[in-house]
This record gives C-alpha cells, structure tokens and sequence, in this order.
C-alpha cells in the first residue's frame, strides 16, 4: 500500500509537471504542417579538393547561412545532413524560387588581368560570338521540340564553351583580388538600356588592390576581366585619365547585361559570400500554408476519433481495469507530448503517426495484462493475486514486443532521412514511456482499489464477466 | 472458441501462398512493365524528379472551373516536357476537380517557375498557399532509397539477434519467415495497387514497412512466449498440442490488439490528411497480415520444425516416458 501510494505521487507530479510543459512550451511543427519550403543541398568536390572534410562542411553552411539571412526568411533553420549535405528550412516560404537560385550557385567571383596577346584575343572573341549564336539556335529548338536535334547541338555548345574556357585562362591572369575582398553588394537599373547593375564594396584591402589594378591596365586598351564561378560575366576598359592613381574610393559595378533577378540574386550571393565549393540543390519540398493546416486538422481529429473508439472499446470490454487503463492511457499521452516538446521534437505528419501507433502499443500492453488476470481469475485465484500475477506474467511478452519495435525505431532514426527520423522518434519514445505507463499507472491504480476498496474484493465480476460461480465464491473468499 | 490451427495448417499456408503469388505475379508484370521498371510503382523519393500540385484559388469569381487533364497537358508539352504525368484532383474541401497534380523529371528552379507562368495563364490562377512542389534529384532519390533498404535490412538482423538471445534460435528463424511474410504481402498487394489505381510507393511506405515489422514481430513473440510458458509447465507435452493450447490462451489478446489499433488506422485512413492515406492503408495491410501470420504461419511453422526435427516432446527424465515416444 505505502509504496503504491508513493507511485501515485509520483505520477501526480508528473502529470503536473506534463501540464505546465504543455502550457508554456508549445510543439514545433515541422514545414508540412505549418507549410514553407525545405531544400536539401549537396556539397560537391572538385578536382582541387577531392574530399569534404567537416571543417569544409561548416564553411559551406556559414556560407548558407549568410545567404538566407540576407533573404530576409524568419526563423530559417540550417543545418549539416550527413558528411556533405545541408539542410535549409524556410517556414512560410510557399515559393522557393528564389531561394533556390540563391542558394544554389557558387559565386566565386574573382577578378583578372588581361595579358599582352592580341591574337588570342581575336580568337577569343570569335568563339564567344560563335558560342552565343549556338545558344540562341538552342532556344529555337527547344521550342520546336526536335530531341536529337537539341541533343546535338547542345554537344556542339559544350565543345564551344571548352575553347572559350581555354583561350580566356590563356588570355587572363588571376589577380589576388577576390570575392572575399568584398564588404558588401547591391544590385540597381543600369545607367545606360534597361539591364541592371550589382554594385561592389570592397573592403580596405580590396579597395586598395583594385586601385592598384586599375592603374596598370589604364589606357592600355586591355580589359579587367570579372569572372564569377570561372565564367567571364564582363570585361571592362579602363580610360586614360586613371592611370596616375588607378579607380580608389573601394566601389566598382558589373555590368554584365543582367535581368533584374539575376542581378538581385547575384548580389545575394555576393553578399552572403562565395561558397569555396560547388553544391546543387538536390530536393525541394514545398507545401503551401493551408495545405498543411487542413492535413493537421484532418489528421489529428482522425487519429483522436480512433482513440476515443479505442477508450470506449477497453472501458465495455475489460470493465473496471479497461476504465483504469483509459486514465492510464490518457496520462500516457500528456506524457509523452510533454517529453517531445522537453526534446524540441520537431512534430511532422509522420511524426503523428506514429505517436497514434505508439498508443497502439501502449494498449498492447494493457490487453495482455487483463487478458492474463483474467485466465488468473477463470483459474480461481483471488482478485489481488490474479492482479499481482496478471502483471508478472505478462511483463515479459511486453518487453519483448517493445524491445522488437524499438529495434525497428533504432534502424530507422539511424539511416532515415527527415521526414523518417519524425517518425522514428516520436514511435521510439512512445514506446518506452508506455512501458512505464502500462507496468506503473495502471498497477498502481488497480492495486490501490483492490487493496483500498474492501467492497472491490467481492465483485471480481467488475474484472472478469461470467466467472463460474465456483471460482467465484472462491475468488470472495480470498 | 478454439481453432484447429494445427489440423488445418494446410488451409492456412495455402491462404498466404496464394496471395504471395499474385503479388509475385503483380511484381513481375509491373517490373517488366517499362513504365514502372521495377517491382512496385516508386514515387519521386526514389527515382527524383519534379511533382507540383496545384490548386485554383476559388475566392477569385469564376476562376474555379473543373481543369481539363487535356489541355494541362498541351501546356506541360509546350514546356517540352514530354512523358509527365498529369493527374487531375478532387479538393479536400470543396470535393470538387479544381486541383491538379503534375509529375515530371526533374526541373530546376527557371523550367518550374516557367510551367507555373504558363500553367498560370492557360489554366486558371493557382492560390499559393495550397500548393505542394517536390523535386528531388537523381542521387539524392537513389541515396534514400537505398538508406531506407540498408534501415529494413539492418532492423531484420537486429530482431533476428534479439529473438535468437532470448529464445532459441527456431524461434527467430520462424517469427522471421512470419515478418518477411507480411512485408512481402503488403508489398504485393500495393503492387497490385500500383498497377491499378497507379499508387505509388515512397519513403512513407519504407516506414510503413518498418512499422509492420515491429508490430508483426510484437505478436509473433507473444505467442512464443506462451509455448515457451506451456512448455515449462508440461514438458511431456507434443509440440502440436503446445501451440495449439498457446495459440487458443492467447488469441483474445490478438484479436482485441489488432482492433484497438485498426480502429485509429481506419480512422485516419478514411478522414486524415491526403499524405497518410497510403501509409495507413499499408499499415492496415501489414497488421491484419501480422496477425494472420503469428496465428496461424509461425505457430505452425514451429510446430511443423520441431516434429520433423525430432524433438517433438521435450525430453522427460523419467523412464517411463519413453514408452509414449
């Protein structure tokens, strides 16, 4: 008795504790229920660096990060997956477009010097023009539809861009002078057509080197090259008058025939800082706000319909103890919404369903107890005894059972992806917490009312229907 | 009541061979099938690509007309996408055909925001809030896929390892067979369903798969428990009368357990959110499957085992029980 009555403390401070963790720390919902966009971007080697290593990884990520501030998202999250993935969540956002065109390029901007080679030049320039004839011929195509057609001058277009590639790092020279040596970007009309312009910042050094560049290629007729992911964007001259002290102050533009969203992405970019490897965004997931609003609402009142069926099923089939195991079950869920939100799980829908498995699970247990107590009672045990055994015996079929699942929830939180991981989770939990539930709260409370209530002792009909009246009066005595 | 689950196991294999057949038989056709390729119909987290559902924003007055899976295609073929499939959809809320749902290979971030323009302006105004854009590329599908293979494999050798400790190693074995059973059931008959209805399997169903493991396996070792438990008590007892009496014990258990839980599954597969309803419905399967084979496939299994292992009775150290033998 001392003891159970302990237990029930117990479990009162924590069915407290439960109701106050649910009132001031609400869930996080997951993007597929409070909707916004999740983007999985992969980190990919080059030739210079043929392994990520974590310190790389982190790089990449300060970069992300720097990027979706500068988008302006609240409450983005960003995060490492695996060696050479990251995660970005942007709740809210229904159209991640631009996001994805931010996010997915490199931006290595870098500035180069062009070299004293007048027929290279001429080559150079031949090609690109070539190069952009067969791209425009590529457009044509594509709205026509012709594939083997596209394909093939899409081969063309490939071999054209590898010259060009190769006449330019004939024809440039890199210079120290890089995208890190910015402090910030923006983007603005052009003055002169209707493109548009990124403006540079550079910082003190920057602003230094390129006033040193400037000043020797002033007058000379030969271009400063800006290449951005090794694509020159523009080359420019510089005039005569520069030649004393090169173009100071630490501001240049790019006028390289930008659209508007090119320019304001590219100055995103800029902005945020160049990614020192190449990713792709690889998967975008979007659900639109209400979308997910109707799915939670549907599926929670779903799952809660089933429940109460389940309750009003246990409380007619099992009686008393079934009556027991629905407050036990009740407290089970306060429980173990209390500990997702103490562990900032992130509730999804998969998430959900497997809390309402979880339950099942829970349920489980209760079923086999009373199912055992009652093969007690049919054997003419008394009613503590088959309570007391009812427990014992069953105890290990429960473990075994959760122990399988929880297996289960193991292999699937170690190699799942997100949306898998929820599931896993909150699944795992739910099954460790209703072993606690079904072995402590509704042993403790059956007991103390077998124990407690003398009149109990004398109607095991309240545990079992149907008892013969031999093992009946047996079960009295007792 | 009381089963004859030894008598009969004829009966009982019989049942699961035939519908194991015929999702074989689902599985070959839709593997040879080049538009699926492969055994069940996979969605886009496991070959990537581009889904968009759309919905038309009806508070606009006369935009909500019912979308005509004709001319949604002329736009999406416009676009130069050829072999997508368009699915016309009914709304949750106004359970009427004003929303679409589009699949194709995988578009980047300037060939999506031109279908949407385009889809846009021929077919109606689109409200933002309800729509659903995945793209997931090649590899990462691939990656996926395969993680969740390697999460199904390694959670088999886990519960393999598990039941070996605490049992003996039959008992593992048999309750194995029972689990790969009703894996193999729900994947034939959404096989069946991929061929049909063109549902599709993803990552949710991979879970699912999961889930029907822990819960089959979690009936499964139940029932061993009380052969082990009959066998202790009557260890002249034969092997068919054990399972036959545990079976019976605890067969309300079964019953009882599998409703309770059917009972939300139903629930949510008949009312939830349109993302659950092939995950329930898989569920569904693998649990009425899961209760099948605990009762009538890895009893009789072990039965069937022990008998022709020779180790009928557990042996009794008096002498006069030679004499039953």
């Amino acid at each position: 008795m001392q003891r159970q009555r302990w237990t029930l403390l117990l479990i009162l401070l924590l069915v407290a504790a439960s109701i106050a963790i649910f009132w001031f720390k609400p869930l996080k919902l997951g993007l597929d229920l409070q909707g916004g966009s999740q983007l999985t971007i992969q980190v990919k080697t080059t030739d210079k660096v043929k392994e990520i290593t974590p310190e790389k990884l982190e790089g990449v990520k300060t970069v992300i990060e720097g990027r979706v501030n500068a988008l302006g998202v609240s409450e983005a999250v960003v995060q490492n997956v695996g060696n050479d993935k990251i995660l970005v969540q942007l709740p809210g956002v229904n159209d991640p477009k631009e996001a994805r065109a931010v996010l997915g390029g490199t931006a290595q901007l870098d500035f180069r010097q062009e070299l004293d080679k007048p027929e290279i030049k001429v080559q150079s320039e031949v090609r690109r023009t070539e190069l952009e004839l067969l791209k425009q011929k590529q457009k044509q195509l594509e709205t026509a539809g012709d594939r083997d057609a596209i394909a093939a001058n899409q081969a063309q277009i490939d071999q054209k861009e590898k010259q060009v590639q190769e006449l330019l790092s004939q024809l440039y020279k890199p210079t120290e002078l890089t995208g890190q040596n910015l402090e910030g970007a923006s983007y603005g009309p052009a003055q002169v057509g209707t493109n548009w312009t990124v403006f540079l910042r550079f910082n003190q050094q920057g602003g230094k080197q390129f006033a040193e560049l400037t000043k020797s290629i002033a007058g000379t007729g030969r271009t400063l090259g800006i290449f951005l992911d090794n694509q020159l964007i523009s080359a420019a001259t510089v005039d005569a008058e520069y030649a004393a002290t090169g173009i100071a102050g630490g501001n240049a533009e790019i006028n390289g025939n930008f659209t508007l969203e090119r320019a304001k992405e590219l100055a995103l970019q800029l902005e945020g800082g160049a990614l020192p490897l190449p990713v792709s965004v690889e998967e975008v997931r979007t659900v639109g706000a209400t979308l997910g609003q109707d799915s939670i609402q549907s599926s929670i009142y779903a799952g809660i319909g089933g429940l109460i069926l389940v309750l009003i099923f246990m409380a007619v089939y099992y009686r008393l103890p079934g009556v027991i195991a629905d407050v036990a079950l009740i407290i089970y869920a306060l429980l173990s919404w209390a500990t997702f939100a103490l562990l900032d799980v992130v509730l999804t829908l998969p998430g959900i369903a497997g809390f309402i498995l979880s339950i099942g699970m829970a349920v489980d247990a209760n079923v086999l107890i009373f199912e055992r107590t009652r093969e007690e009672l049919r054997e003419g045990k008394t009613l503590y005894r088959s309570v007391e055994s009812g427990f014992y015996r069953a105890f290990s079929s429960i473990l075994d059972g959760n122990v399988t699942t929880v297996i289960a929830c193991l292999a699937l939180f170690w190699l799942g992806s997100g949306l898998v991981k929820g599931f896993a989770l909150t699944l795992g939990l739910g099954v460790a917490i209703s072993m606690f539930t079904a072995l402590s709260c509704t042993r403790t409370f059956l007991l103390l009312l077998v124990l407690g209530v003398p009149k109990l002792r004398q109607r095991p009909d309240l545990f079992c229907p149907n008892l013969p009246d031999a093992t009946k009066s047996r079960a009295e005595a007792g | 009541m009381k089963l004859n689950i030894i008598k009969q196991r004829g009966l009982w294999w019989t049942i699961s061979g035939a519908i194991i057949l015929s999702g074989l038989i689902a599985m070959t056709i839709s593997w040879t099938n080049p538009e699926i390729g492969a055994p069940l119909r996979p969605s886009l987290d496991f070959v990537g690509g581009t889904r968009i559902q759309l919905e038309l924003d009806c508070s606009k007055p006369g935009n909500c007309k019912p979308i005509d899976p004709a001319a949604v295609r002329q736009v999406v073929e416009s676009q130069g996408l050829t072999n997508s499939s368009i699915q016309v959809v009914t709304t949750k809320d106004t359970r009427q055909p004003y929303a679409v749902s589009i699949r194709t290979k995988t578009l980047d971030a300037a060939a999506q925001s031109q279908l949407e323009k385009a889809l846009n302006e021929k077919i109606g105004v689109f409200d933002p809030k309800k729509n659903e854009i995945n793209t997931v590329g090649p590899t990462l599908g691939q990656e996926i896929f395969t993680k969740g293979l390697l999460a199904l494999l390694v959670s088999f050798g886990g519960i393999l390892v598990y039941l070996t400790f605490r049992f003996q190693f039959d008992y593992a074995f048999f309750a194995f067979v029972a689990l790969f059973h009703d894996v193999f059931i729900t994947a034939g008959i959404f096989s069946i369903l991929g061929l049909v209805w063109g549902v599709e399997a993803d990552s949710l169903f991979l879970v699912a798969l999961l889930t029907i493991i822990g819960f089959s396996v979690n009936d499964t070792v139940v029932i061993y428990d009380r052969v082990r438990e009959v066998l202790k008590l009557h260890p002249e007892m034969h092997i068919n009368q054990i399972v036959d009496d545990a079976v019976n014990q605890t067969l309300t258990r079964s019953i009882n357990t599998t409703l309770t839980t059917l009972l939300t599954l139903v629930s949510i597969f008949l009312f939830g959110g349109d993302s659950l309803k092939y995950f329930s419905l898989a569920l569904i399967i693998g649990f009425i499957a899961g209760a099948y084979s605990s009762i009538f496939i890895a009893s009789t299994l072990l039965a069937w085992w022990r008998e022709r292992s020779g180790r009928a009775r557990q042996v009794v150290p008096q002498p006069q029980a030679s004499d039953e033998a």
